[in-house]
């Protein structure tokens, strides 16, 4: 049976799961951008706006410290991080965009290497996705493969209706927990008509003879072109909600200190530096082509899955305008 | 020439003006192509989205048939002189468009001997203004739309161009959103100033769009890189990103032209050109100092003069 939830039952939500001792991450105003961070209250979420950063920081934080050391009486003392201390959590109102990337990410994070820094917090967590119904000229997730309604990666999806509530949908066995929880803030019934989606400026795309115009076309002119004007720095990798590179620093002294994990992007001229001193991305037309490259072809040849959801952030925050959508455009007319 | 001196009161400046200023920057670019005066031109080109420019580096007439300049050309060009660029440098002479902000950038890449001005050719743009982040983009530029930095702007004329596209328009009676605050943050308590600094810096995720965009940013090595010793953390938390900002604004201190593109492409909004404003304004208290209104010598912190102002050590 199909369930609603009033926008006020779901603010109502928010608190019990507080004071459950939960972590709740959504879209928050924290001073003039809303990112996802916890939430203190229902009063907290604000779903006007599509977050400045995605929401796979609750799984892949910025910055985590994954051990500490410490020199004591002459020999070095080691200290892991205790993952059994990750809280519980649910994410709430993230948009299809960025509720499906851990659904991406969870192929690479558990391959040969298991990361269990990201597995114990995806283990722990549920997903409310909600349906997008915001969007703008720089949105392209129809264009690979998902859409303003697609509940990948959602364990319960709510759809927003004109009268303000929320069609729910338990889309996994921890959405359904979710709701069996808190029953008395759902309401049986199919509810009202849903609040219309907005048109992207992208088409849909065949992903399959980009990945094949890829394969034939690592030396292209194309990717001088578009790296012309890169100019090397990290913002679409960090804002990206399925980029998952990152570094490992030891940061303190040679007595006492942490080991960090952190974002790093592939932009970054040093970023495939050798200890040795060569660098097989020296240029940057060889770096943004492993950008593309990762995301729609490397990715979906090891895992079937696109690296890429969409989100348009990458085109929203690129300092000279590099437009992916615009590219894989260009790459989707090519008749070689 | 100072634009302020006619100053009209127009309220907004039409898509004709910008219109006539691409029509401008064409003819100019076609021109040093066809003459090879140059071996491309760096300027704008339109983006696919409704009201966007990317930069390009233009080398074919037909290319730069479709230059433009809008509201929407943000960047400072003369990045891709001293960084991405370089090789372009190395072909010959280059052509490059530039708004006034630019210009100074320019003028202290020669100070600096990043650039030889013989090396280039200078399309001036008679900006008005360009759109600030987020703003709706229209084609018209406004009060609504127009970036935080062009309230201020007292180089809407290019001084130094070899051409000038444009003639002389401005809006009239912006309020100066960066000089109240400038002003409201400088009458803080110091604590309570360091808390708004250490607020913005802990939302800093260390993209480094700042550096990467800014033209005197062209250090080959640069600290924040240096992990053997570690010099400044490169992780994002607070005490590296405190670190990197303040490394920023003192390394930049004199030097900084006000194009305000770290600001600008900032994914945080993190006010960083108050940083620059404020070390400006110690540059002209305490030498009389305005960076890239020419190209001098050397700039007032890398010489040594007997009567410096030595008050400073307590």
């Amino acid at each position: 049976m199909p369930q609603i939830i009033t926008e006020q039952n779901l603010r109502n939500l928010i608190d019990l799961l507080v004071k459950e001792a939960k972590l709740v991450v959504g879209p928050k105003l924290s001073g003039s951008v809303v990112l996802y961070e916890p939430l203190t209250a229902g009063s907290d979420l604000t779903l006007d706006a599509l977050p400045r950063r995605s929401s796979k920081e609750l799984f892949f934080p910025i910055c985590e410290d994954i051990l500490s050391y410490k020199r004591e009486n002459g020999s070095m003392k080691v200290t892991d991080v205790d993952r059994s201390q990750f809280p519980e959590a649910v994410l709430i109102g993230a948009p299809p965009c960025d509720a499906g990337s851990p659904a991406i990410l969870d192929a690479v994070m558990s391959w040969d290497y298991k990361d269990e820094f990201y597995l114990e917090r995806r283990r722990k967590s549920t997903i409310v996705g909600i349906a997008c119904t915001k969007g703008d000229d720089a949105c392209f997730c129809r264009a690979v493969g998902l859409a303003p309604d697609a509940e990948a990666g959602s364990d319960l999806f709510l759809t927003p209706l004109k009268d303000g509530s929320y069609a729910c949908k338990a889309v996994t066995e921890k959405g359904e927990a979710l709701v069996a929880a808190h029953r008395n803030l759902f309401a049986e019934g199919a509810g009202g008509d849903p609040v219309p989606f907005v048109d992207q400026g992208v088409g849909k795309l065949d992903l399959v003879k980009i990945k094949k115009w890829l394969e034939e076309h690592f030396e292209d002119p194309l990717w001088e072109k578009i790296a012309d004007i890169c100019v090397g720095c990290g913002a679409c990798a960090f804002i990206c909600p399925a980029c998952h590179c990152f570094d490992i620093n030891d940061e303190g002294s040679t007595d006492d200190g942490v080991r960090r994990k952190h974002w790093d992007a592939c932009g970054f001229a040093k970023f495939t530096n050798h200890a040795s001193g060569h660098n097989p991305r020296d240029v940057q037309n060889k770096r943004y082509r492993n950008r593309i490259m990762h995301k729609f072809k490397y990715y979906d040849g090891k895992f079937g899955k696109t690296l890429c959801t969409g989100c348009g952030r990458c085109i929203r925050a690129c300092p000279v305008g590099i437009d992916i959508a615009e590219i894989l455009e260009t790459i989707n007319s090519k008749q070689d | 020439m100072n634009a302020k001196a006619n100053k009209n009161h127009v309220t907004s400046i039409e898509p004709a003006y910008y219109q006539a200023v691409t029509e401008a920057i064409r003819k100019e670019a076609v021109k040093i192509l066809k003459d090879e005066t140059v071996v491309g031109v760096v300027g704008y080109l339109p983006g696919r989205r409704q009201g966007t420019a990317s930069p390009a580096l233009v080398t074919t007439v037909e290319e730069a048939e479709k230059l433009i300049f809008s509201p929407a050309c943000v960047n400072n060009l003369s990045v891709y002189l001293t960084k991405a660029k370089k090789g372009v440098l190395k072909q010959g002479k280059v052509g490059i468009v530039a708004k006034g902000c630019d210009m100074r950038a320019l003028a202290g890449l020669m100070t600096e001997s990043q650039l030889q001005r013989e090396d280039l050719f200078i399309i001036g743009v008679v900006c008005p203004g360009v759109y600030g982040f987020g703003v709706e983009r229209t084609g018209t530029l406004t009060e609504a739309n127009i970036a935080r930095k062009c309230r201020e702007c007292t180089v809407h004329m290019p001084e130094g161009a070899d051409v000038a596209a444009g003639t002389h328009t401005e809006l009239a009676d912006l309020t100066p959103e960066e000089a109240e605050e400038m002003a409201r943050i400088e009458a803080m308590p110091q604590a309570e100033r360091w808390a708004f600094w250490k607020e913005h810096f802990s939302r800093c995720i260390r993209c480094m769009a700042c550096r990467q965009v800014c033209p005197f940013c062209y250090c080959e090595q640069c600290l924040c890189d240096k992990n053997r010793p570690q010099a400044v953390e490169s992780s994002p938390r607070p005490a590296g990103n405190m670190a990197w900002h303040l490394v920023r604004a003192m390394h930049l201190a004199g030097r900084c032209g006000g194009c305000a593109e770290c600001e600008r492409v900032c994914p945080m909004d993190i006010p960083l050109n108050l940083l620059n404003r404020r070390m400006a304004k110690e540059l002209k208290e305490l030498y009389d100092f305005e960076a890239g209104l020419a190209p001098v010598d050397k700039g007032p912190l890398n010489q040594y003069k007997e009567d410096d102002d030595q008050s400073f050590i307590k």
